[in-house]
Formats: C-alpha cells, structure tokens, sequence
C-alpha cells in the first residue's frame, strides 16, 4: 500500500497533474463561496472536462473541486452569515460573531486549517482501512439511520440558547417543512397547495439563504443603518495566521474529536457534511471546559464544524470506492467520472487500478494542504470583503442571495421561498425564537422519516417493529448517546449549581461579592 | 443618516403567544391538509404533528405564566426603513419574470444602492451607483447566463 501511496503522491507532482489539481482547488473554493453553487454542481459541470484527460489527471483535478468546495463554503458563512453549501451551516454560529468582532481573518485562517486536518485524517483513514470500514457501513439499516437522525436533532439542546421548548418547538416546524413534497416512501403529494413545483420539497440552501442571511441584512443594513456590514473593522495580519495555527494545534482533542465525527458520519451512506458539521460543534460544545464561549464567536466552534465537514468527503468516498455506495451526492458525481474512465468501483479500484486511486487520493491528501495555504493568505483579500460599506455590499449579497436561489433549480418559487423564509426569519429573531433549529430539523427530517418509515415496514415483517428498532448493537450505542446528549444540560446545569455552591461556601454569596468587589 | 435615536416605542409584545399561537396555527394547517394521505406517506408528519401541538400548547401556557416580553421595532425610524427595504426587494421578484432578468436587476441593484446611502441624489453618487450596477449585475449575468447555462427569466412583457 506504502507503494501505492507514494507512486499516487508522484502522479500528483507531474507538473501537468499538479497544475490541474491548483485549477480544481480554486474553482472548488468558488463554486463553495457562492451560495446556490454547490460541490456536486461544480463537480457535475466540470466533469466533462475531464473526459479529454489521463484518467489520473481527471480524477486529481476531481479531487482538487472537491476538497476546495468543502473549504469555499465557509467563507459567506463566516463573512456574511450565509453558508456557501448546506455543510458550512454550523460554521455560521461562530464565524460570522468572530466577523462581527473584526476577526474574520481568525475565522478565516481557522476554517481553512481544520478543513485541511479534517480532510487530512479522513484521506489517512480512507489509505489505510477503506475496506473493512465500508463493511461496517453496510451494517446501517433503516433503524441507525432513524436513531443517527434523533441523536442530530438533540443537537437542539444546545441551539437554543433560550428555552428549550421552543428549540424543540422550531424542530418541529422544521420537520413539518421537510416534509413538504413526495414522500419518498407512499409516494404521496404533501403540503404542495398546488405548487408543481415544491414536488422536489424546499430546497435546503434556499432556506438557509433565507433564514440566516436575509434577517441580518433587513436588520442591521437596512433596519438600523449600519455602514458597515461588521461592527468592527478587519484588519488582516500575518501574524494571525501564525496565532490561529498554534492555538488550534493546543487543542488536539477538538482537531481529532471532529475529524473523526466527519469521517464515521462521511462513511455513512445519505449522512451529509450538514450533519457531520452540526454533530462536530454539539460534541464540540459539550466537551469544553468553556461552552460559554460558543456562539459568541470563537474560532474552537468554527474549527470543529470545518473539521468535521472537510472530513466527511473523503469519508463518504469509503463505501464509493469499495463497495459502489456513494456516500454523498459529490461521491456520486465522482463515481459517475470513475465509470466514465472505465473503473468499477470494489477490490479491482485497489489492486488492478491502484495507481490511478491512490493518485486519486493523494490528490485529495494534496488539495488539503493546497486549501491551508490558499485559505491563509486568500485570508487576507476574504476578510477585507467585510469591511467594504455596506451600501455597496448590501445590494450584491441580496443580487446574489437572488440569483444563488434562482439558480438551484430555475425556478423563481425558491425564490419566493427564500424570501418569506427571510421575512419569517426576521421576525422569528425579534422574537426570540431562533431559525437555527428550524433548518435542524429541516436537514434531519427526511433522514428520520426514511428511517422511521422503512423500520416500521421491516419491524413489521421481523414480527416487531420496536425490538427491530432498539435490540441491535450500533442502535444501542445511538440510543445512549441520544439518552446522554438529552440529559448533559442537566448534568451541566447540576455541575455549576455544585460549583457555585463550593465558592458560596468559601466566599460568600455572589451577592456578597458583588458588594465586596464594589 | 436616520437619527436612530429617535423617541422609542413602548409597546411590548408577549413573544411566547405569538409564536405558540401561529405554530397551532400551522399544526391546524398541516393538520387539515395531510388527512388523505397513505399510512407510509401520512406516518411520520402525524408523529410530527403530535409534538407540535403539544409543545405550542406549553408555549401558548408559559406565555401567561411566564411571558418574554420583547419589543420588535427599537424606534419608528427602524420599523420604515425595514418596510422599504422590503418593499423594493418585492418588487423586484414581481418584475424579476414580467420585464426580465437584465432591466429588473438593473433598476432593482440601482434603486437599493441609493437608497442605502448617506447623500441620495448627488451627481457622484447617482454616477458611482449606476457604474457598479452595470458592472456587477451585468458580470453575474454572463457567468450565470453564459458560463453556467442557468435561463434566467427574459420577461413575459417581451415574449
């Protein structure tokens, strides 16, 4: 395998192929910065001019997309509030307040660092054991799928800041949302009122356009006048770069923990980097010694959700290389181009074609270092993009937040979506009832309903729907981690209470602190 | 600029009423619109369905025993400005597929760039804004229209 790997590391390096990969990293960056253009857009567009190269090249400048839009669609989330593809949609919590905060360049410089180590450890694991882990894969049934998606949406938990039955609430609707459109199983027309055209369902980005860029415009641009579109100005350093690398490699455990969680989720066939990124941040968050620090804007929230969304592409290539199960719709493009070239996905991708794979891969491992050092010092024209007046700005974000939901698909319904998506995210934030778990449930909905649906019709064939639910392995470890995840604000709560109880005890009350301290 | 230090408003609104009543709203809804389907396709929103209304009804019940209170516009000034706002973004969409993608794009970047700045109808300012909006909306159009084949409306005025 060494050999492979390091014939694949010498196919990268031919100049020809080196360059073709450059070209696919910038182009993945842009399709990923532009909402409305996604990874498999670019991909799929991008896929017939790779028909006329070596299949090694083809599938390197591939790799070169794909690794550069998982990075891309982190740059509107941080400037502007609007993640580029639905995976970025947890880096919106902590980068746009670190924008806020004239940091954008930290946030910045950390999103492209921890999608480069996500991307990084998830190539390693792909190198070294894709095999028995798609395997594992093939042991998610309609049960893991269902326990995965009620173990996501206890992410709301820790989303609602405020009360968490209105959290709950809003997942609610969320899923309501979700299920606008055919059923994919019965088949069913639901909550159409004779539109055609919501057949399809909502469109993921479009409700994130809508939820999370739109409100902020109508109330800090226009609402209240602000001229910039940042309370404080970016001011890009060389030195941050050098600051965000070394704090984000003093936490080894968050870096490790999140690249993990994109990978396991990656290998998962149909659990996008949505998940993997919301999943990450949630983990992120219980495991700080300072969850306080979240949401406030902290490059720690913007690193774990980057970590885990960069890892997932080379995670849901596993099942794609091995068994033919593409892991994610970008995974089904590239196993569209590798049909295209003449390779069958399975063992023979490993031994008959392993220099053009590990070339494949080692331009996965390559673009990863290529998106650190263009994400660091793109940083600093990316960050500058903030401190433009916003009467300048203001205008092409709403042209492009237009445009972006026009063009998913051609129709100007979504964009009318995006729009009372934006005016009821507007209001929902005055009050105080925040979209975050809306799009949560909206995300997860579909996942659920899969799994719930297909358990329910093969519980009944196994002669009982709940044991087929509950009594088996990786559903036990679900159900805890759902049971855990519910209870930890509890336990937190609990854990404070005790604290403050101890320093009350030694130091009086934090009344009498306060009138100490005065 | 807009003094936004305007007199403000003192009305507050009880947020947990409002959003526990419109989500029973939408519960009855979704409610009334999904009793026709199949078990397959009707399962999963009725179990849906379930936990809405539950959980608005607790919100609706914290709302009289423990009500936010919120305030929604800080000042007249903010609540004018946020109507414009979306008032020229509507009817953009309005003329977006009646005059086309170009002119209503044009018309729309224009409006919105002036309406945003400080000294409206300058010379300067009416020559910078209409400059950018030539530039930009005219750049998008043709990696849109050109690069990436999207059809963007032409308008039903001109058909």
């Amino acid at each position: 395998m060494f050999d492979f790997a390091l014939t694949g590391l010498y196919q990268v390096f031919i100049p020809g192929n080196f360059l073709v990969l450059c070209i696919g990293v910038f182009m993945g960056i842009t399709f990923g910065a532009l909402p409305g253009l996604t990874a498999t857009m670019g991909l799929a567009l991008l896929v017939p001019f790779t028909f006329t190269m070596s299949p090694s090249a083809g599938l390197i400048m591939l790799a070169g997309i794909y690794v550069g839009a998982m990075y891309g669609d982190a740059i509107p989330a941080i400037l502007i509030n609007t993640p580029g593809t639905p995976a970025a949609i947890a880096t919106t919590f902590d980068g746009f307040p670190l924008a806020q905060k004239g940091m954008a360049q930290h946030g910045l410089v950390a999103a492209a660092v921890a999608s480069s180590f996500g991307s990084l450890v998830a190539n390693v694991v792909l190198a070294a054991a894709a095999p028995p882990l798609a395997e594992i894969s093939l042991k998610f049934g309609p049960p893991e799928y269902f326990w995965l998606g009620i173990f996501g949406l206890t992410i709301i938990s820790t989303l609602s800041s405020g009360s968490l039955i209105k959290g709950f609430l809003a997942g609610c609707i969320g899923m309501i949302l979700s299920a606008v459109g055919m059923a994919e199983l019965g088949g069913d027309i639901r909550l159409t009122f004779g539109f055609t055209e919501l057949q399809g369902g909502i469109e993921l980005i479009v409700a994130l356009i809508g939820f999370f860029c739109l409100p902020e415009i109508l109330s800090s641009v226009i609402g209240q006048r602000r001229a910039a579109y940042a309370e404080k100005m970016t001011k890009p350093s060389l030195d941050v770069i050098w600051q965000v690398i070394t704090a984000l490699f003093r936490r080894p455990t968050l870096m490790f923990r999140s690249a993990t969680i994109g990978t396991i989720i990656g290998f998962a066939p149909g659990a996008g980097g949505n998940i993997a990124s919301m999943v990450s941040y949630n983990e992120a968050i219980r495991w700080d010694k300072h969850p306080e620090e979240y949401g406030k804007g902290t490059i720690k929230g913007v690193a774990a959700s980057e970590a885990a969304n960069s890892a997932m592409a080379p995670g849901s290539l596993i099942p794609l290389l091995t068994l033919g199960i593409p892991g994610s719709p970008p995974a089904a493009v590239i196993l569209g181009a590798l049909m295209l070239h003449g390779m069958r996905p399975g063992a023979e991708l490993f031994t008959d074609y392993a220099d053009i794979t590990f070339a494949f891969i080692m331009g996965l491992l390559v673009a990863a270092f290529l998106v650190t050092i263009i994400g660091s010092f793109g940083s600093f024209v990316f960050s500058r993009i903030i401190n433009i007046p916003s009467r300048y700005l203001a205008p092409a974000i709403v042209f492009m937040t237009v445009l972006g939901s026009y063009a998913i698909r051609n129709n100007m319904l979504d964009v009318w979506i995006m729009f009372i998506f934006g005016i009821i995210g507007y209001v929902s934030n005055k009050l105080k009832f925040h979209p975050a778990p809306i799009v949560l449930g909206l995300i997860l909905g579909p996942f659920v309903e899969e799994g719930l649906v297909q358990s329910i019709l093969a519980g009944k064939a196994a002669g009982g729907t709940f044991q087929y639910m509950v009594y088996r392995p990786i559903s036990g470890v679900l159900i805890f981690l759902c049971i855990m995840s519910l209870l930890w604000p509890l336990f937190a709560a609990w854990r404070s209470k005790q604290k403050e109880a101890k320093v009350t005890e030694l130091t009086g009350s934090k009344a009498e602190r306060d009138v100490r301290d005065a | 600029m807009p003094d936004m230090s305007a007199p403000q408003s003192t009305k507050q609104l009880n947020a947990d009423l409002i959003v526990g009543a419109i989500s029973l709203g939408l519960a009855a809804l979704v409610f009334f619109s999904t009793r026709e389907l199949s078990e397959l396709g009707g399962v999963f929103v009725d179990y849906i369905l379930v936990a809405l209304t539950a959980l608005a009804a607790l919100t609706i019940i914290k709302g009289f025993i423990k009500p936010e209170r919120i305030e929604f516009f800080e000042s007249a000034i903010e609540r004018n400005n946020v109507l414009v706002g979306i008032g020229i973004l509507l009817l953009y969409l309005i003329f977006l597929p009646m005059i086309g993608f170009l002119p209503a794009s044009y018309a729309f970047y224009f409006c919105f760039n002036m309406y945003l700045a400080d000294e409206r109808f300058t010379t300067k300012n009416i020559l910078s804004s209409a400059a950018l909006t030539i530039v930009v909306v005219t750049a998008f159009y043709f990696i849109f229209h050109n690069f990436l084949e999207v059809p963007l409306p032409e308008g039903k005025w001109f058909e």
